[in-house]
């Protein structure tokens, strides 16, 4: 039997029939990424053990005729800062290398519970912080469309394993770009959800009022049967909001008379490559075809989200990582004065990176500077948030490219500040919560490499996006790109 | 330093400044602040813990709604503002026993804002102060502002080990136990309004029954569900500026309360006087040494990096939400005072005695709905009076002693129809307390009845001021002292058998005559 | 501007509990001066009457939850993770010893 390009609907099918029983497609897997990890290294670790209990109890249902779950058999793979007990969750960090999970996850419970396979733990920007995936303590991820470059970050393991083929679905979090911008880089569908779909109980945070878990898969069928699985409001995240939505329910209605925004200003400026140019310019004119008004809007202040952004950020993260302190857990080295074991133990466990923004953080905090910078970027995310509430009340959904640029190679960004402009396009969504999807389109003529768009709707409107992006993928059908590169591996 | 001048003195030239942060943990509740692990004491270390009150990463606070509803509770009966929109802050700080390294507090706004309490300083505290009009039985009545009350959760705790004799200071290694990390806790600091030692700690008492009553808190000093830090300045009269002043934290007692307010008081004064200039530290009262020791000094404000919690929805209090509090506040110690006043026609002064202990209050209502109104002034004495001296001389409290409501009342009627005299009275109230005797079968066995044929000690009375003609007229003109003198020798002749209250009753009739 | 120095770099680091070698406090402070370059153009925006978001989730308040208990890890499942344990419980050096290398 032959898995590899199988999507979730395929294999659930394929179980239903009986033309392979979920043991099988775990087996497959496993191969296939032990065959594949060394070029790619999009994991961290490897869960057989779960997975086959899973595959068993999926197995047990089909002898029983029993109805299965909307995922079941879905090889899921999770991004390593959400916990699954009986995995580690490393953060791909120093600090949690040892780390056993004391609880799971929501989003990742929910998925299982909808019949996902847990197979394994993605490799990460340590704590998240980072758009390449080359910050990991544990090695950098590959591009499985050129070894040379990055996969994108900070969720760039969850991407390479989708494009890959190593996994059907992978679940990764979305600071500022975190799963846009990999998706972009390796080609796959990438959602980041409206702040307050996807429970983030369990995910360890980087940006508590910026993170939110989205999928990558090959199709954007897969993505809103995902999302139907994750969007449940839980008990124990304050911030999850209750909603009863089928977002497979729109997919397959037509665009037409949908307004679509655009916004000139992005795509004029210098430094955006011109594959990106021409792959937005392209799916605009696909989108007029397809029957929608395509409407010239500005958001003044989209802008300003990158500084709000690297204010916000930073402060969270600096607060959220202060429970590192080697007492409960992670990373020691003892010293019998406590103040020395602590800022050793973080000094050392924590790479430089995340003690960049932690202490950035710890001084955009400081009694003075907090009202200067903290309080004004909150402000600004009003005004952000305003533009976007305006822009919505003329047009159903924007459309902008995912990134400046496609992936870059290995160490070719070295200085933080250009690495974080990587999120231009990506980080205005997280600051006013409204949801976002990356959408792969085609491969660039000058690079080679994947292009797409990026399709963003209003908060809670997330069908909204996956209708425009289902409609556009009938036409780019980039999918069948796929078989280019997992034939490598 | 020189010999430290007494407060009365002191405040001849200065007046203290004193505020007070008070800590009460919600010890009433079921569970934690902002998880589901059970509330505990004493158990096991790390056995009431989970992600959330480790700091696990990735754990995610949910409010309990209990809490939020006790702290508005608190907030009515102190007669603060319900402020609707308040949001939870984390406050940064390391300290291993803050798992999450920062504190889940709240900001600038409280739930509770701008209350106060009407305290009743009694005869004692009032010498305290002399700038003050007193009421007619000594005591005076002042109001201390309250600035807000806010909601919190308390740390675990920290064990320290391996220094000498059991010293803190010298330990090698501390053990952190997380089981009352994240309980919740209300902390209510006053405005800077309390003026003397004993003002503080009637504040505190005040505060104390009235948590009680709410049912909110166990408030027990002792195991530290209810906790003070006291800060304290001191400033020439008429001064409005603010002298520096000093903290005194963790402190457990009433009577450390005042008794460390006092020293530093006295401490302060010395160092102002002898020309010095007081340090803005952190000081802890040391009862054995009878004086305050430097903790830490404070050379710049701390700088906790508070902001919003964005894991936590703000809060927009609805008035239904409000009101449903309110409609279950109790009767509170205040209006409890009024109403043993009209209902049980006590004197104030025994009305409040009563209600200062929620105990005390809760045996006399027990009791005098099967007594004669003319029966509760001995009710209340016998609470006030005997049984609160047993429970402090036992360090107990009333449950924890034998006495049923039902045996208070027995011993009223017999001590009302004069059965038992005061000593008889006494005897059998500590064998209740002590055995849970039977009543009116330890009265027998002991033989303790009286005789009620009084006509007998009537006829003594009248002879004996008839063979003292000399000492009955200087009773007459003013020498009431006397009294004791004949007392004395009815007692003598009677051997203690007679009921010592119904003799002077009939001694001063006589006298009177 | 004024820009921030080694010595605020090291108070800063001291604060957030980050152990910095010389070479680290060099490079941070740099890294801290260039990031607060890059963001300051967020203090030329008119934000006159604007009030802030903390939280983006809409009208979403007043999230409780009853006060039920839910069962709690055993100590062993507390202590797992734990560096340094002993008789049930979470061992550090004492902040109140004195010595050990700084």
């Amino acid at each position: 039997m032959e898995f590899k390009n199988m999507c979730t609907r395929k294999i659930r099918q394929g179980l239903i029939d009986k033309d392979f029983s979920a043991k099988e497609i775990v087996d497959y897997s496993l191969e296939r990424i032990n065959n594949s990890e060394e070029k790619i290294h999009s994991f961290i670790e490897l869960s057989p053990d779960l997975a086959y209990k899973k595959a068993a109890e999926l197995d047990d249902f089909v002898a029983k005729g029993e109805k299965l779950p909307p995922l079941a058999g879905s090889i899921f793979a999770f991004k390593d800062n959400m916990n699954l007990i009986g995995t580690h969750t490393t953060c791909g960090s120093k600090m949690l290398e040892n780390y056993d999970s004391t609880f799971t996850a929501s989003c990742v419970k929910h998925s299982i519970e909808a019949g996902a396979i847990p197979i394994g733990k993605n490799n990460m920007d340590e704590f998240a912080f980072g758009s390449s995936c080359e910050t990991s303590a544990f090695g950098p991820t590959y591009n499985p469309w050129d070894l040379e470059r990055v996969p994108g970050g900070s969720s760039g393991g969850g991407a390479a394993a989708v494009a890959s083929g190593q996994v059907t679905v992978a679940l990764g979090s979305d600071t500022g770009g975190s799963i846009r911008q990999p998706g972009s880089f390796c080609g796959v569908v990438a959602m980041k959800p409206t702040y307050g779909i996807v429970s983030r109980y369990g995910v360890v945070a980087f940006g508590s009022s910026l993170d939110q878990v989205g999928p990558f898969t090959r199709n954007v069928y897969d993505c809103a049967l995902t999302l139907n699985a994750l969007s449940i409001q839980d008990p124990q995240d304050c911030t999850s909001h209750p909603l009863d939505v089928d977002y497979t329910a729109n997919l397959d209605k037509d665009l037409k008379g949908k307004k679509i925004g655009v916004i000139p200003d992005f795509v004029e400026t210098d430094g955006i490559a011109p594959d990106i140019k021409a792959a937005y310019k392209d799916a605009i004119a696909k989108l007029k075809d397809l029957g929608c008004e395509i409407i010239d809007v500005s958001l003044d202040h989209a802008k300003d989200a990158i500084n709000a952004y690297y204010i916000l950020g930073p402060c969270e993260a600096f607060s959220n990582l202060s429970r590192f302190d080697a007492v409960r857990y992670g990373f020691n080295l003892p010293n019998s004065n406590l103040d020395s074991q602590t800022s050793n133990s973080r000094g050392t466990g924590f790479g430089n990176e995340v003690k960049r923004r932690i202490i950035l953080g710890a001084y955009l905090l400081s009694s003075g500077i907090y009202d200067k910078y903290y309080y004004r970027a909150q402000q600004v995310r009003s005004l952000i948030t305003q533009d976007y509430t305006q822009a919505f009340e003329k047009v159903d959904a924007l459309v902008m490219p995912t990134t400046p640029n496609t992936a870059f190679k290995l160490g070719e960004v070295s200085d933080p500040n250009t690495m974080y402009l990587s999120d231009i396009f990506t980080v205005s969504l997280n600051i006013a919560g409204n949801c976002g999807l990356h959408l792969p389109t085609q491969i660039g003529q000058n690079s080679n490499l994947p292009v797409g768009i990026q399709i963003v709707g209003p908060a809670f409107k997330d069908e909204n996006i996956l209708q425009i992006a289902s409609n556009l993928e009938k036409e780019y059908k980039f999918y069948e790109n796929y078989e280019r590169i997992t034939r490598n591996f | 330093m020189k010999t430290m001048k007494e407060l009365p003195e002191i405040f001849k030239d200065w007046e203290a400044v004193i505020g007070l942060e008070v800590h009460a943990e919600l010890t009433t509740l079921n569970t934690k602040m902002f998880c589901g692990c059970a509330q505990s004491f004493g158990d096991e270390p790390n056995t009431h813990t989970c992600p959330v009150c480790l700091g696990m990463p990735g754990a995610l606070p949910v409010p309990n709604k209990a809490a939020i509803e006790s702290i508005i509770l608190a907030g009515l009966a102190t007669n603060c503002d319900i402020e609707k929109e308040t949001m939870f802050y984390r406050k940064g700080y390391f300290y291993p026993d803050m798992s999450k390294n920062f504190q889940t507090t709240q900001g600038p706004k409280a739930f509770c804002m701008r209350g106060h309490l009407n305290l009743n300083i009694d005869k004692l505290g009032a010498k305290e102060r002399t700038d003050i009009d007193l009421n007619e039985d000594g005591s005076y009545d002042t109001r201390i502002g309250i600035e807000r009350i806010h909601m919190e959760e308390d740390a675990g705790k920290m064990i320290h080990v391996g220094g000498s004799e059991g010293r803190i200071s010298g330990a090698k290694n501390s053990f952190v136990d997380y089981n009352r990390a994240g309980t919740p806790l209300i902390e209510l600091v006053t405005l800077p309004e309390l003026r003397t030692p004993a003002e503080a700690r009637a504040f505190m008492q005040k505060l104390r029954q009235v948590y009680l009553t709410l049912g909110i808190s166990d408030c027990s000093m002792e195991k530290g569900s209810l906790r003070c830090d006291g800060n304290v300045s001191l400033r020439r009269h008429g001064e409005t500026k603010f002298g520096t002043k000093t903290e005194l934290k963790n402190i457990n007692s009433f009577k450390n309360l005042h008794d460390g307010l006092e020293y530093e008081i006295k401490r302060q004064c010395a160092v102002l006087e002898d020309g010095g200039t007081i340090l803005q530290e952190t000081r802890h009262w040391s009862p054995s040494d009878k004086k305050t020791i430097v903790m830490r000094v404070k050379e710049t404000a701390d700088d906790y990096r508070m902001f919003p919690d964005p894991d936590l929805a703000p809060f927009s209090l609805t008035d239904e939400f409000i009101d449903g509090v309110r409609a279950k506040l109790p009767e509170l110690p205040d209006e409890k005072i009024e109403r043993f006043v009209s209902d049980f026609e006590l004197d104030s002064s025994d009305a409040r005695a009563l209600v200062a202990d929620f105990e005390f209050s809760e045996l006399f209502e027990k009791c005098a709905s099967e007594l004669d109104k003319s029966q509760l002034k001995k009710l209340s004495n016998l609470i006030v009076n005997n049984i609160a001296a047993h429970i402090k001389d036992k360090k107990c409290s009333i449950k924890d002693t034998k006495l049923e409501p039902q045996h208070l009342v027995e011993i009223v009627k017999l001590a009302s129809d004069k059965t038992l005299n005061s000593n008889s009275t006494k005897k059998v109230l500590e064998a209740v307390l002590d055995k849970g005797v039977d009543v009116a079968e330890f009265v027998d066995n002991q033989n303790l009845a009286q005789s009620t044929d009084s006509s007998e000690i009537d006829a003594f009375c009248k002879q004996l001021l008839q063979y003292n003609p000399d000492k009955v007229a200087a009773y007459k003109n003013g020498k009431t002292g006397l009294i004791g003198f004949f007392m004395g020798q009815v007692m003598k002749h009677t051997q203690g058998s007679v009921d010592p209250e119904s003799a002077n009753e009939l001694l001063t009739k006589l006298l009177n005559e | 501007m004024e820009k921030l120095t080694e010595k605020d770099t090291k108070a800063i680091a001291d604060y957030a509990k980050i152990a910095l070698d010389e070479a680290q406090v060099i490079e941070f402070t740099d890294y801290l001066n260039e990031t607060i370059k890059m963001i300051n153009p967020i203090l030329d925006i008119d934000i006159e009457n604007v009030d802030p978001t903390f939280h983006p989730i809409g009208n979403l308040r007043n999230v409780m939850r009853e006060d039920e208990p839910n069962p709690s890890f055993t100590q062993d499942e507390a202590l797992a993770n734990a560096p340094l344990q002993e008789d049930g419980a979470f061992k550090i050096p004492s902040p109140l010893a004195e010595g050990g290398d700084q």
